[in-house]
Order: structure tokens, then C-alpha cells, then sequence
């Protein structure tokens, strides 16, 4: 599974994780990591540790993720992206929508 | 049995040896006592008849002298005597004698006497083996410890305990401990602790340790998450311990900027998160079972996420530490030793803080026998500032052309892309660039294909279209005949430049200059491919009136 979902032990935070190449194949799998997250207002956090590919099309699912979740979540924090996944998401000014940690 | 007989007197000699020799003995005989110093050595004898009064040198004399030489194996004298005093009798059994035999005497007395004697100096020889043996076997023991001592201090030398933000301590009981405590700084700044306890102490769990550091070194330099690492330790360690055996652990990632705490805890006593003011904020209990209990699809990775500010600490100790007693048997206990804890650790968190919890456990257990090992680890949330690592890059390869040509079959149902820059990524030279490459190719391809190949509109990606866009890119894809794509990669290790072409055989032109319309500020979730291509690529051109398109990357820009 290049797509896993995991909530946090106190249900607080929801965690993605992509592993490999993050583009368009992965659209429905992303899409189910973020659904039916409940009423508990979670953290949604993107593990980026182990994604070594991406492309634009990454970026308009996780603008999409952040517009279909709205204020149903209480942030969306993009942690652990390596200096090179690092720099495409700092020259689409990714940090203006997103935490970027 | 060879005996020593050992009188002046001829026809003692005589007497003795005839009857000896009946009873299946081989005799030896001396006239005094430094004659049967000489042949003692000559003929090693195992038991000696010994006169008390002789020329040269009485009994009371050779009988110490002969003990001495028989060395660690007992050699029984039995006193022959005339007198019967009590005093000589004593006098005897001072000097070393084992018994002796009043002349003259039954012979049935002296069979018995000396078989019993034999059999004292059987066992006394057989004793002396078996310490040989053992005194053999535990040199031995040594060796191979020194061997695996050796080998866990090596596999443990890449250990990074050893930074601002973390405070350690371990005391094992024996040479070998059943506790670890690792750390290890990862990819990103980040750093990760494992503080694990064997079941046992000594050579077994030392074994387990070996391979737990040698995945956690591994898996910590690669920057995989906690539960990667935890599923990893519990199948290797699942696979090697016996079923009586298991890791005790508690795995924690702090962040590069110390905001964030991920923790997987198994069987070790709660591990305490103050806030910074040093209050107890969080007990973090254990959520799992040991590692190496379960088998793998029965393993639970989850973890604990807890975000943090800057002065807050994570204490994390092993059950030895809980259950140490003072003389009257007494615990330290959770309770006891959280309330040390908050007491005497403030948001420093310093050297000396850590050392006198130490030496409060010290004191409290005084020098009752410690009888599990124990550890303690601090972990001070902070920035690591520890800087992202980038591989060195001063690999060289050999410059290159390379021409690709991808046709329909080529790109339905995979990703010609990935499958060029995984190629391309085996060059130490282009590795470190991989993402960066896959992206400038990824979106030239798709740029290519969506816009000149399939004639597809961007506006389609909108929100509720997104998916159908897809659906219809694959669609087009399906019907396609006859294409052709060239890809002319070209790689100039001196200039530290890759660059490439492409075009193809259809008619349309690229649709370069109109497919960048969204700028980086906008949140739309299309029409970024093109801005991304310029700003990561050294230069982008469109060349023959749009039908080809040229990319050149710098491999010297660093990456971080």
C-alpha cells in the first residue's frame, strides 16, 4: 500500500503516510485516506518521509484534500518532506495553505 | 596402586613389599627420608609408607616435604610406628599425616587401610580433572564474551546518544546488559531514541540486541517512521528469540524542530512528558505487547503522536529502575520515582539535574544488589538543529546521449517516467537529483501528451472533474495509434548539467506558453505543471515554432 491511514492512539490526529510516487494513480486511494474522519475535528498530517516521486498532479490532490475538508479538520500539516520534495513544495508557496513542518 | 615405602630397615622393606605386591600394589621402596624425596620425583608414587625414625631424614621431616611436591592432588601418608606414645601419634598427624599403621600389624589392616586411602586420592585426582576442566572451559567463556562484547560494541559504535538535547544513563548487572538505550540523528534534522529491555541479562540478550541495533541504525539513516522500525524489530526478533525471551521497548522520533513526539511503547513502565514547567502533563503507557511476542500479522504499529513546545521533556526508563530496592526490600516505584522526577528535573533539564536522580536512585538502593539492569534517558524537546543530511556529491559518471522513443504501448497503464528516472537515479551522480528529475519529466511527458498528443483541455482538472479528467486522459490513451515520443537525454558531468529534449510525431504543437496561466500564489489544483518545469529546470525553451521542448537541470545546485 503506497497510501496508508492512521489515527493517533487519542484520535486527535489523522496520519497519511506516501510512500514511493504520489501522483494522479493514487487519486481514490488518497481520497479514502481522507474520508469519513469523523466529528472529532483531528489534525490531518501527511507523512511525506518516504515519498520519493511527485509531480503537479500531487499538489492539485492535496489542494483538493484541503478544499473538500474545509473546517472539518483543524489544520493540515505536511511534515517530514525531503529537501527536494521540500523545494516544489516551497515554489508552490505551499506553506501559505499548509503547514509545512 | 604405586606406593613409596619408606624405612630404614631392610627387613621392613621386605615385608611390606611382599605384601603389598599380594594385595596387586607396585612398590617402590626408600632407606630414608631424602632417598624418597628422589624417587618420589622419579616415579610419582600415590601413596607413601612412611617410618617415623630414619637417618638423614626422619618422617616428621619428608612428610610435609612429599605433600608439597605432590601439589594439588592429595597424596596420603600413612605413618609406620613402633612407638606408641600419644605424643608421636600427634605429632604425626601434625606434620601432615593421613593415618598411621602401629608395627606390627594384622595384614588384613593394612589392605583396608591403604584401599581406603587409594580411594581418597581417586576422588582428590579426579577433583583436580574436573577443575581442570572447568577452569578450561571458563577461559573460554571468556574468550567468546570478549568476542561478542567486542562485536556489540561495534555494531553499537554508530550509537549518537550523545547530543545537547538527550541525557543517558545506564547501569547493568552483569557484563553484558539486557538493556538499550540507542539514538540516531535522521534525514531530516530528526532524531530517534530506542530504549529496549531484554528478558535476562548476560550473553542471550546481548545476541538480540545485535541485530534490533543494526535495523534501527539502518532504518533511522533512511528516515522511516516509528512504526516501520517496530514492525521490523518485532519480525527479526520474533524470528531469533525463544519463546521465553522478548523486548521490553519504547521507540520515540522527535522532529528537527522539536514540535512533535511519535512513541511506540511495549511493555516498558510509563514513560513520563512533562510540561515546562516540569509538572507531569502525560504518563505514556505502554499500548503494546514486547517486541518478539507476536507474529507479524498480529503486530500493532500504531503510535503515539503528541505534539510539543520547546522546555518540555520526555523521561523514559527501564523497569529496572521502578523496581529497585533499598536493603529493606522496598520499590522505588512509579510513584515515588515520577514525584523525584518532576522534584528535581526543571525546564533546564541539565547535566546535573539528570545526575541527581541518579544519585537518588544510588542512594536509595545503597548497596543492595542490583538485580536487573537499568537505564534512564531524557529526551529535552528542542530544535535538533541538526541539519538535513544530502548525500556527498562528489560521485562522476561518464557523460551520455541517450534517445528514448515511447510509443502507445509504452504508456498505457504505466509510467514511462518513473521507470526512466529510476534508471537514470542508479548513477550516483543523478541520485541525489531523483525527485527533482522525475518531476521536470513527468511534467514535460504530461504536458506533451495531454496538450499536443490527446488534446486535452486543463480546465477539465476543476474540483468535481478532477477524477474524470483522469478517466478521460486514459480513455484517449486507449485509442491512440501510431505515436511516437522522443526523449533525448543528454548528461555533461563536467558542466554538472542534464538536459532534454522532447517532441513527437504528431502534428500539434506544444501548448507551452498557454499551459502556465495558473501562477504559484493560486489555488487552483491544475495548471501548475508548466511554472514548476521553470522554476526547478535551469532553462526551459520551446524550439521549432513549439514542437520541441528543451530542458537543462543543474546538478550543482544544492538541494537543501
Amino acid at each position: 500500500m503506497s497510501v496508508t491511514r492512521e489515527f493517533s492512539a487519542d484520535q486527535k490526529q489523522l496520519i497519511i503516510s506516501i510512500k514511493g510516487k504520489f501522483d494522479f494513480s493514487l487519486v481514490q486511494e488518497f481520497r479514502q485516506a481522507y474520508s469519513h474522519i469523523g466529528d472529532s475535528e483531528p489534525l490531518v498530517i501527511i507523512d511525506l518521509r518516504e515519498t520519493e516521486y511527485l509531480d503537479s498532479s500531487a499538489l492539485g490532490m492535496l489542494l483538493n484534500m484541503r478544499k473538500s475538508l474545509g473546517s472539518t479538520v483543524k489544520g493540515i500539516h505536511l511534515i517530514n518532506a525531503r529537501p527536494e520534495v521540500k523545494r516544489i513544495l516551497d515554489i508552490s508557496r505551499f506553506e501559505k495553505m499548509f503547514t509545512i513542518a | 596402586m604405586k606406593i613409596l615405602v619408606v624405612d630404614d630397615q631392610k627387613a621392613n622393606q621386605i615385608m611390606l613389599t611382599g605384601l603389598l605386591e599380594s594385595f596387586g600394589h607396585e612398590v617402590v621402596c626408600a632407606s630414608n627420608g631424602r632417598e624418597a624425596l628422589n624417587v618420589f620425583q622419579q616415579v610419582q608414587p600415590q601413596l607413601i609408607l612412611l617410618d617415623v625414625m630414619m637417618p638423614e631424614m626422619d618422617g616428621f621431616e619428608t612428610a610435609p616435604r612429599l605433600k608439597a611436591m605432590s601439589g594439588n592432588i592429595h597424596l596420603p601418608i600413612i605413618f609406620l610406628t613402633a612407638l606408641d606414645s600419644q605424643e608421636t601419634l600427634l605429632e604425626c598427624l601434625k606434620v601432615g599425616g593421613d593415618d598411621f599403621l602401629s608395627i606390627p600389624f594384622e595384614p588384613v589392616i593394612l589392605q583396608a587401610k591403604v584401599n581406603a586411602h587409594a580411594r581418597v586420592r581417586e576422588l582428590s585426582y579426579s577433583l583436580v580433572q574436573k577443575n581442570r576442566t572447568l577452569a578450561w572451559h571458563s577461559a573460554r567463556m571468556e574468550r567468546e564474551q570478549n568476542v561478542v562484547q567486542h562485536m556489540l560494541e561495534n555494531a553499537l559504535a554508530e550509537n549518537q546518544l550523545q547530543q545537547p538535547f538527550v541525557k543517558s544513563y545506564l547501569r547493568p548487572t552483569s557484563n553484558f546488559n539486557g538493556d538499550v538505550c540507542l539514538g540516531r540523528v535522521g534525514p531530516f534534522g530528526n532524531y530517534y531514541l530506542f530504549l529496549g529491555d531484554f528478558t535476562g541479562h548476560g550473553l542471550a540478550p546481548a545476541t538480540g540486541a545485535l541485530p534490533v541495533a543494526q535495523a534501527f541504525f539502518s532504518m533511522a539513516e533512511r528516515g522511516l517512521s516509528v512504526g516501520d522500525m517496530v514492525t521490523e524489530f518485532n519480525s527479526r526478533l520474533y524470528k531469533v528469540l525463544p519463546d521465553d525471551m522478548f523486548c521490553a521497548a519504547l521507540v520515540v522520533e522527535m522532529s528537527a524542530n522539536g514540535d512533535r513526539i511519535s512513541c511506540w511503547s511495549g511493555g516498558v513502565p510509563d514513560a513520563l512528558l512533562l510540561d515546562t514547567r516540569g509538572q507531569l502533563e502525560q504518563r505514556i503507557k505502554p499500548q503494546h505487547m514486547a517486541l518478539g511476542i507476536l507474529p507479524r500479522a498480529q503486530f500493532n504499529s500504531q503510535l503515539e503522536h503528541y505534539f510539543v513546545t520547546p522546555g518540555q521533556r520526555l523521561v523514559m526508563f527501564s523497569d529496572g529502575v521502578v523496581e529497585a530496592c533499598n536493603h529493606q526490600g522496598e520499590m522505588i516505584g512509579e510513584e515515588r520515582f515520577a514525584d523525584w522526577v518532576t522534584e528535581m528535573l526543571d525546564s533546564e533539564c541539565s547535566e546535573a539535574q539528570f545526575r541527581a536522580i541518579v544519585e537518588r536512585i544510588d542512594n536509595f538502593t545503597g548497596d543492595t544488589p542490583l538485580n536487573d539492569d537499568l537505564s534512564l534517558l531524557c529526551l529535552k524537546c528542542q530544535a535538533t538543529g541538526l541539519e538535513p543530511q544530502a548525500k556527498p556529491q562528489n560521485e562522476y559518471n561518464l557523460p551520455f546521449e541517450l534517445r528514448v522513443v515511447l510509443t502507445e504501448h509504452d504508456i498505457r497503464n504505466r509510467d514511462p517516467m518513473q521507470r526512466m528516472v529510476d534508471s537514470l537515479a542508479k548513477l550516483d551522480a543523478l541520485q541525489p537529483h531523483k525527485t527533482s528529475l522525475y518531476l521536470l519529466f513527468a511534467e514535460s511527458f504530461n504536458n506533451l501528451l495531454e496538450h499536443s498528443v490527446l488534446d486535452m483541455q486543463s480546465e477539465l482538472k476543476q474540483q468535481e472533474s478532477f477524477e474524470r479528467y483522469y478517466e478521460e486522459r486514459q480513455s484517449r490513451i486507449e485509442q491512440l495509434q501510431g505515436l511516437e515520443i522522443y526523449f533525448d537525454i543528454d548528461y555533461h558531468p563536467t558542466s554538472q548539467q542534464l538536459s532534454f529534449t522532447l517532441s513527437s510525431n504528431t502534428e500539434h504543437r506544444f501548448d507551452g506558453q498557454h499551459a502556465g496561466h495558473s501562477t504559484n500564489d493560486s489555488e487552483d489544483t491544475f495548471g501548475r505543471g508548466i511554472n514548476l518545469i521553470k522554476q526547478v529546470a535551469d532553462e526551459v525553451e520551446w524550439r521549432d515554432g513549439g514542437s520541441l521542448l528543451y530542458v537543462s537541470y543543474s546538478l550543482s545546485r544544492p538541494l537543501a
